[in-house]
């Protein structure tokens, strides 16, 4: 059995846990007297806090009963917003307005000053608010320079700097902006990236080792190379002593390449050797980075269901963990540094699906890998669905973005993503970024859904409805992979790959049968279908040809120590030793294209999966 | 009865955005299409090649991740250069192509674009209309581009009904100008057959630097007319232009092979190949798909899951097979399935070698000890 057969069993198990608690509850006195007055004790210690109206709230909302038993289903099964098993939330506060907004309390309404100010003094320490905003914006245009110039367009009235890189096709694929076929694509639909020269530009101005400022890389395939560089681009501008300092997050998930985005270079055995290298080697001495964004993004984006799209996501997680494990790297070392990105779409179980998903990962971090509680917790990113946005009327684009960004927040998202109305047709132009990022300031700033009270959407009877089916189906699938030999193996049968196409192949039938209503395409067609006037962001020929000449002359001038660095990569990988170091000094003197060749010279191409 | 159509289906350079093409290609297939689908992340050079050696009516080329003005430009030219600008270019890309892009493109020789919302029939609809009818080609001396056509007349023949039999003096086997090694895989469905196939012409193409290699390939056609002929997509390592690869359909043949793979083999076989390689699709026990010493060497790929012991029994192939595979031999069940496969061949006392591979795995040394037994 992998893991993953042990991941069901905890689940069913800690279900049993619950009803049992909820059972003692209402047979054992004591235990109910206990559970009780926990319950109460909490409920006195919310503090309250106002609207703009005027009108007091309790920054925790909390169902309204005093049974013991559904006292204790609600505090083992679901959990506080910040305790396990983390469904209402991976942190206590979330979104909330710091605390100050609500000293000025009614001083004639005693029972709320009273409650303030016992709040002020909490007996146990709460966890920090979340400080910082959780807006993200995936943007990477052209070459590093023209994405360094929107990186600071958009921090620039950010308290925190969090950049979000997108890599053009080349990069994605490792390979070179001088080889042959790909001029076109040089800086088309990201940045392009091929030394370690871009990357000290693709940066420039901003300061990588604060505690303000994280970076986080979308790219997967040759991710321990892009790493490499990241971090020798860093000692460039700021020495050695950075290192232990950088934060940000690199997506590296070979699994979801396989499974469904298919941007992956290496045969699937050697991709995972060479993240876990990575994941081993960033994970001692960065700290604060995270090495892995464990994606359902993408599966969801290329047509699973949703369910497909978190039980996939989830036992791929559980697979890096098991893998990390067997290499012996602690589990509290590398268990708090995996994070997650899912895909929030309009179909129903967008309703719960992050919510479930925490849970799931929190009980099989517990009780299989012996996680502490950051090493349980679901840090989850979460991005508006590309997918569900259309060409056609693409202004409609606004309100579907809008629609799942509520979603995703309802579900406790701690970052996110909304995506332009424009990017059907094109890298987004900053008119419709600025009014994607203005929609989540919208929802958390300007309305009072967010930001007055934890729980203020949770746990509704169709929410509940929501959750119970989607765990059934999660759990569903982990048995089904689990028949099959485990993730890797059901990756190499390519189980999960065909049942992601078959997803798509029916999501696409519904749209042109109709069952699945899109407006502006097969509902209410205003009958002119003109494209609309947009800037579209091309990479003129110009700056192609300037990145390939700036290559061509960084090839020149390391030609000798480039081929001294690659044999000695070769020589660690060919003897299975852990290839993150060389890789490090490698990426000073060689390009990637050059080290992505290299290294398929000893471990193989990818063979595509039909 | 007519041919099917013929067309090839790719994704472009730097480009995995697949989701859309296989969509359509089920489509394609539905309405009696054959389709060669190539595969995501593809060279002009190997769309351009593919296209020539299948001899297609048109490329469907799916693009997402931009740069496509340059890159369906470069396709059309590159035809033209070839001597085979008759074969058509379309393709779409959801929004990421616009209107504007789409003139240009057109100018630029791309017979159509199709836009986000076209429905699939639409686009079936399209080819059928406009590829159905083969455009002539003027004879150029591009060798690649007259052996294509010679093997659609072949396979055009026999759908019409036109018997090549053996004693029609095509028989690979009666040829007099046979020049090349004519080597057989066949075995059942998921037994690795192509990626095993791709990692010997690998091998192939590094030990000796001049060998020429055909492959024909088959996949079965679907209640219908049309296939989807999907071995190019795997075979990562024979896009090259030292080996010619063509894949065809079954077209309603049972047994593993077409109507024309012997007269097709027997055109490769004596069109200065040194070898030729021919896979057959997936085949079931009773399956003899190498008759009339259409091969000079079998090779049956097996994977170790066939089930109980009692189950070997009943493969016909194992008892002619020259080299039994088995492939996969990562799986847990690979020593006892390698052991009862031993003791099985030696009721047959001739010589068979039986060779253990993992043919995923680069560098396999089963496979390496494969290649030096039909090299």
């Amino acid at each position: 059995m992998s893991k993953l057969g042990a991941v069901v069993e905890a689940v069913e198990k800690h279900g049993r846990f619950v009803l049992e608690q909820v059972k003692r509850a209402r047979s054992d006195e004591k235990f109910a007297q206990t559970v009780t007055e926990r319950w109460n004790k909490v409920k006195t210690e919310i503090p309250i806090a106002k609207a703009p109206t005027g009108l007091p709230l309790p920054r925790l909302a909390l169902p309204e009963i005093d049974e013991p038993g559904e006292i204790a289903r609600y505090l083992f099964g679901d959990g506080l917003p910040g305790e396990f098993p983390y469904l209402n939330g991976a942190y206590r506060e979330m979104y909330l307005e710091p605390l100050r907004e609500i000293e000025s309390f009614e001083k004639n309404d005693e029972a709320v000053a009273a409650r303030v100010s016992r709040a002020k003094k909490p007996e146990r320490p709460t966890r920090p608010l979340l400080q910082e905003e959780p807006t993200r914006l995936f943007s990477g245009l052209m070459l590093a320079e023209d994405t360094n110039k929107r990186f600071h367009f958009l921090s620039a009235h950010q308290r925190s700097k969090r950049l979000s890189t997108a890599f053009d096709g080349p990069t994605l694929y490792g390979i070179d902006s001088d080889a042959d076929g790909v001029f076109g694509k040089i800086g088309e639909g990201g940045v392009a990236v091929d030394t370690v020269e871009d990357m000290v530009r693709l940066y420039d101005g901003f300061e990588l080792g604060a505690p303000n400022f994280s970076a986080s890389m979308t790219i997967s395939g040759p991710a321990p190379i892009i790493m490499a560089m990241y971090i020798a681009a860093a000692k460039r501008r700021f020495g050695v002593k950075v290192v232990p300092n950088l934060r940000g997050t690199i997506q590296a998930d070979i699994f979801k390449e396989v499974q469904a985005q298919n941007e992956t270079i290496f045969p699937t055995e050697a991709s995972l050797r060479f993240l876990c290298d990575m994941i081993e080697w960033t994970t001692a001495n960065m700290p604060r980075w995270y090495p892995v964004s464990i994606s359902g993004y993408h599966i969801g984006e290329a047509g699973s269901t949703p369910v497909q799209q978190a039980a996939y996501t989830l036992s791929n997680g559980f697979a890096y963990a098991e893998m990390l494990s067997a290499r012996g790297v602690p589990v509290d070392q590398f268990a708090p540094r995996l994070s997650f990105f899912l895909d929030c779409g309009l179909d129903v179980e967008y309703i719960a699906l992050s919510r479930v998903s925490r849970k799931i990962w929190a009980i099989g971090m517990r009780d299989v890998f012996g996680a502490n509680a950051r090493g349980q917790m679901f840090k989850l990113h979460t991005q508006t669905s590309g997918r569900s946005l259309i060409a056609a009327e693409f202004k409609n684009n606004l309100t579907r973005t809008a629609a799942e960004l509520m979603l995703a927040y309802m579900n406790g998202t701690n970052s996110c993503h909304s995506n332009s109305a424009d990017e059907p047709f094109t890298t987004p132009s900053e008119e419709w970024i600025r009014l994607a990022a203005h929609g989540q300031a919208i929802l958390l700033e300007e309305s009072g859904i967010f930001k007055h009270t934890m729980n203020m959407l949770s746990g509704s009877p169709g929410m509940k409805a929501v959750e119970r089916a989607v765990e059934k189906a999660i759990l569903d699938e982990f048995r089904e992979i689990e028949s099959l030999g485990g993730v890797l193996a059901a990756v190499e049968n390519r189980y999960q790959r065909s049942q992601i196409q078959n997803a798509a192949h029916r999501y696409e039938q519904q749209i042109y049968d109709g069952t699945r209503p899109i407006v502006g395409l097969n509902r209410y067609r205003n009958g002119a279908d003109e494209m609309p006037e947009i800037e579209l962001a091309r990479t003129p020929r110009t700056k192609q040809k300037l990145q390939v000449e700036r290559l061509k002359k960084f090839k020149k001038k390391n030609a000798k120590k480039s081929k001294h660095a690659l044999d000695k990569l070769s020589a660690v990988v060919e003897r299975g030793a852990n290839c993150f170091p060389a890789l490090l000094e490698a990426v000073e003197v060689c390009s990637l294209g050059q080290i992505t060749g290299r290294l398929q010279e000893i471990v193989g191409r990818f063979r595509p999966m039909v | 009865m007519a041919s099917p159509i013929r067309i090839l289906t790719a994704v472009p350079i730097c480009d995995g955005h697949d989701s859309a093409i296989n969509t359509i290609n089920l489509e394609f297939i539905r309405h009696g299409i054959e389709v060669v689908y190539l595969g995501f992340h593809r060279y002009v050079g190997d769309i351009v090649r593919a296209a020539i050696q299948e001899d297609v009516a048109a490329i469907g080329i799916s693009s997402y991740n931009g740069g496509h003005i340059d890159f369906f430009a470069d396709v059309v030219s590159q035809l033209k250069k070839k001597g085979a600008s008759d074969i058509a270019v379309f393709g779409g890309g959801g929004g990421t192509i616009t209107h504007d892009d789409a003139r240009q493109m057109k100018r630029k020789g791309v017979d159509e674009i199709f836009f986000a919302g076209t429905s699939l029939a639409e686009m079936a609809n399209y080819v059928k209309k406009h590829y159905g009818k083969r455009k002539k080609r003027r004879v150029k001396s591009e060798p690649d581009l007259v052996l294509a056509r010679r093997l659609t007349d072949l396979e055009e023949a026999a759908s019409r009904g036109r018997k090549h039999r053996p004693s029609n003096d095509v028989s690979p086997a009666r040829t007099k100008h046979r020049t090349s090694n004519v080597i057989g895989f066949t075995g059942p469905g998921g037994a690795g057959k192509t990626t095993l196939i791709d990692e010997l012409v690998l091998r192939f193409l590094q030990c000796q630097p001049k060998t020429r290699i055909a492959i024909l390939s088959h996949d079965p056609s679907v209640i219908g007319e049309g296939a989807l002929l999907g071995d190019r997509a795997t075979m990562i390592n024979s896009q090259d232009d030292r080996v010619f690869m063509r894949s065809m359909a079954t077209r309603g043949q049972a047994g593993g092979l077409s109507p024309a793979t012997e007269s097709c083999l027997a055109l490769l076989a004596r069109s200065g190949f040194d070898h030729v390689i021919i896979e057959t699709v997936g085949t079931g026990q009773e399956a003899l798909p190498f008759r009339n010493k259409l091969v000079d060497q079998t090779i049956l790929v097996m994977n170790p899951d066939y089930g109980a012991r009692l189950q070997l029994q009943k493969i016909v192939m194992l008892d002619v097979a020259d080299i039994v595979v088995v492939n996969k031999t990562d799986l847990e069940r690979a020593k006892a399935a390698l052991s009862e496969i031993e003791q099985r061949l030696m009721q047959n006392k001739r010589k068979q070698e039986i060779v253990a591979t993992v043919a995923k795995r680069h560098r396999d040394p089963g496979v390496d000890e494969l290649f030096e037994l039909i090299k």
